[in-house]
């Protein structure tokens, strides 16, 4: 496969093509609006759909209507457009609706601005829509993995009948990097529970209205028995030299990668620091770090946030060990020499004389 | 036409500063300028997410002399609303609130809330300024953006591919006090648009046909010719409708061929002779239905 330098944003788009998908609707937003110029593009000429609407709760509709025919179907946003489409979002996955949903995220609160950010943790990790959900959110770190989490986001969504978020940022949607390109998807499993206007499929319903208390009830546990078996089998992660490390640094998206650097230059002065980076936001890689807690003697999370991930990182650690926190915010960045100061702040005191 | 003295014409004031932020040759902050001469300081404007987000500039540092809100995308007539209402419960019945929304932010997305705000009639100017697409982002397609335009949601080999929406005809259709065209080419006219919709009370609705350079692809310095042109040829017609039912053209035109203009801009680039045929009839067409709608006035 030839390599090709190419746009976070855009792989993402030809990662989703190459999963199979040919209907894209959305909205124009910074720092996301790539995804639908490529979809543009592209689509059309695959004899596919794309439709800009008229708004991200059109968009985020028109998915439910494409998915409940069977297609492999997506929108991309940016934050306060992602909030728009939380209603959307719930209607989904209260009738077990596959979709994949992007957000590349910028700063906030409210209008914020369009930098890089993950003030989005929490809005999407943790619900923001109404009712008892999760989503199976995904977080790359480059242009690669722009590409291969949006055919992952696909499979995973068809598999259990869910949505899934692909969770990136403005740096990683517009920064260029080389990206091979996978071969494509030949085969899509038939979805016998879509509605198609075929015989078929006429005894078929998709609904998330259930008004006796006890039919909601059955559904949503029905729900989450599905959610244990995603947590069994689908946490994803990487490890940095954790084997011996006595701090471990834990970062997703593009801030694992300032937090690689600044790993090999803490390793130099001899520090002993390894990195966890979740790919899984949710299900979420607890278990790992909580036996990780047992190795190590400290955590240190750094986020472009005032600190959300780090609620999961604490809640997996449980007590045991000081997990300490670096966030920046608002579009800022930290520097590799901010990371560095912050290792060395964090670093256990029984490490050093170790 | 009687010969009018500029300086009796326009106001004097200036509420909008140069070093604004806006593209060179951009239609956005002419059209702000002339319209808050004619409004005067007593106005607080109102801006969802548009190209005006951006050009007003970062706070503190502000090109207008009058208070501005930012507001979510969708969000620009409910905020007014509220704004409205809390002047009128401490007596200040004086200041104008102005909603200034581009064209995505009118013809689409903000379309609900528009509605919602012209059927209580709420006591605002709501004006559009239509560049015809989502400049801000990048240049995507909006339901203004003309058939046949190139966009980066609309490529070549797409290309828009439905009418620009009637947006004149909606707001007319809502039996509001004032809905109107003008052009930032055409400033006698648009101040006094905006002189007779600061004299009524009620929703009144100001579409402000505003060049885009970068957007529509042609150089800085044509940007008045432009709008000249779209008025002259009648893709953008100049008039008013009171209270939804009394049409009336506020400007004498000629009739041009669209080809010139349409020729003028790269965003046209694409089309063929065929196109520029089917540009002219649907132009051809919408004058008629206008001037249906002028004689059988009241």
């Amino acid at each position: 496969m030839a390599v090709e330098l190419v746009k976070g944003n855009d792989a993402l788009l030809r990662g989703a093509v190459l999963a199979g998908c040919r209907t894209f609707y959305g909205y124009p937003i910074t720092p996301s609006s790539e995804i639908a110029e490529s979809a543009a593009a592209l689509l059309p000429q695959l004899g596919g759909t794309f439709v800009q609407s008229e708004c991200e709760v059109g968009a985020i509709q028109m998915v439910y209507g494409a998915a409940s025919a069977g297609e492999r179907v997506m929108t991309a946003s940016s934050s306060p457009g992602i909030s728009l489409k939380l209603e959307g979002v719930s209607y989904l996955v209260g009738s077990e609706l596959p979709a994949v949903i992007i957000d590349i995220m910028r700063g906030g609160p409210g209008l914020g601005n369009i930098a890089p950010a993950q003030g989005d943790y929490f809005q999407v990790v943790k619900g923001g829509g109404h009712g008892d959900y999760r989503l199976i959110v995904l977080a790359p770190n480059s242009p690669q993995e722009m590409c291969d989490l949006a055919m992952l986001a696909f499979e995973l969504a068809d598999r259990y009948r869910n949505p899934v978020v692909v969770l990136s940022d403005g740096f990683t949607g517009q920064m260029m990097e080389a990206v091979e390109f996978p071969v494509p998807v030949t085969s899509i499993p038939p979805k016998d529970w879509a509605v198609r206007a075929t015989p078929e499929t006429s005894g078929n319903l998709i609904n998330s209205i259930r008004l006796m208390p006890e039919d909601l009830e059955e559904h949503v546990t029905a729900l989450f028995e599905k959610y244990a078996s995603i947590e069994a089998a689908e946490v994803r992660y990487e490890e940095v030299q954790t084997a011996d490390a006595e701090l471990v640094v834990v970062g997703y998206g593009i801030v694992s990668r300032l937090l690689r650097a600044a790993l090999a230059r803490v390793r130099d002065q001899g520090l002993r620091v390894g990195m966890l980076r979740p790919i899984t936001l949710w299900p979420y890689p607890s278990q790992r770090l909580a036996e990780l807690a047992e190795t190590a003697s400290g955590f240190l999370v750094a986020e472009l946030s005032t600190g959300q991930m780090v609620e999961d990182v604490r809640l997996a650690v449980n007590g045991r060990r000081p997990v300490a926190f670096h966030g920046r915010y608002g579009g800022a960045v930290p520097s590799v020499d901010e990371l560095v100061k912050a290792i060395e702040a964090a670093y256990p005191a029984e490490g050093r004389s170790a | 036409m009687s010969q009018v003295m500029i300086k009796e014409l326009v106001p004097r004031r200036e509420l909008v500063d140069p070093g604004h932020l806006a593209c060179p040759g951009c239609g956005a902050p002419l059209a702000m300028r002339l319209v808050l001469k004619e409004l005067g300081e007593k106005t607080i404007v109102v801006l969802p997410a548009c190209c005006w987000s951006i050009i007003a500039g970062p706070y503190p540092q502000s090109s207008l002399h009058v208070p501005l809100y930012h507001t979510a995308f969708e969000t620009a007539a409910a905020v007014a609303s509220g704004i409205r209402a809390a002047l009128d419960v401490r007596g200040d019945t004086d200041t104008t609130v102005m909603a200034w929304a581009g064209d995505g932010g009118t013809f689409d997305i903000g379309l609900q809330a528009l509605s919602g705000a012209a059927e209580r009639n709420e006591d605002f100017l709501y004006v559009c300024y239509d560049n015809e697409a989502y400049m801000n982002t990048g240049i995507q397609r909006s339901s203004a953006t003309p058939w046949g335009a190139w966009t980066t949601t609309t490529p070549r080999s797409q290309p828009q591919g439905t009418k620009k929406k009637d947006i004149l005809s909606i707001m007319a259709a809502h039996r509001i006090p004032y809905a109107a065209t003008a052009c930032v080419s055409y400033p006698a006219d648009l101040l006094e648009k905006v002189r007779k919709a600061k004299s009524i009370r009620g929703t009144r609705f100001l579409h402000i046909l505003s060049p885009c350079p970068p957007g529509w692809k042609f150089s800085d310095e044509q940007s008045i010719e432009m709008g000249r042109k779209a008025v002259q040829n009648r893709i953008f017609p100049l008039m008013e409708v009171e209270d939804g039912i009394r049409w009336r053209f506020t400007m004498e035109t000629d009739g041009d061929r669209v080809e010139p203009y349409i020729k003028a801009q790269g965003r046209f680039r694409h089309l063929t002779d065929e196109d520029m045929v089917r540009i002219q009839d649907e132009v051809n067409a919408r004058w008629e239905y206008l001037e249906r709608m002028v004689a059988s006035s009241p």
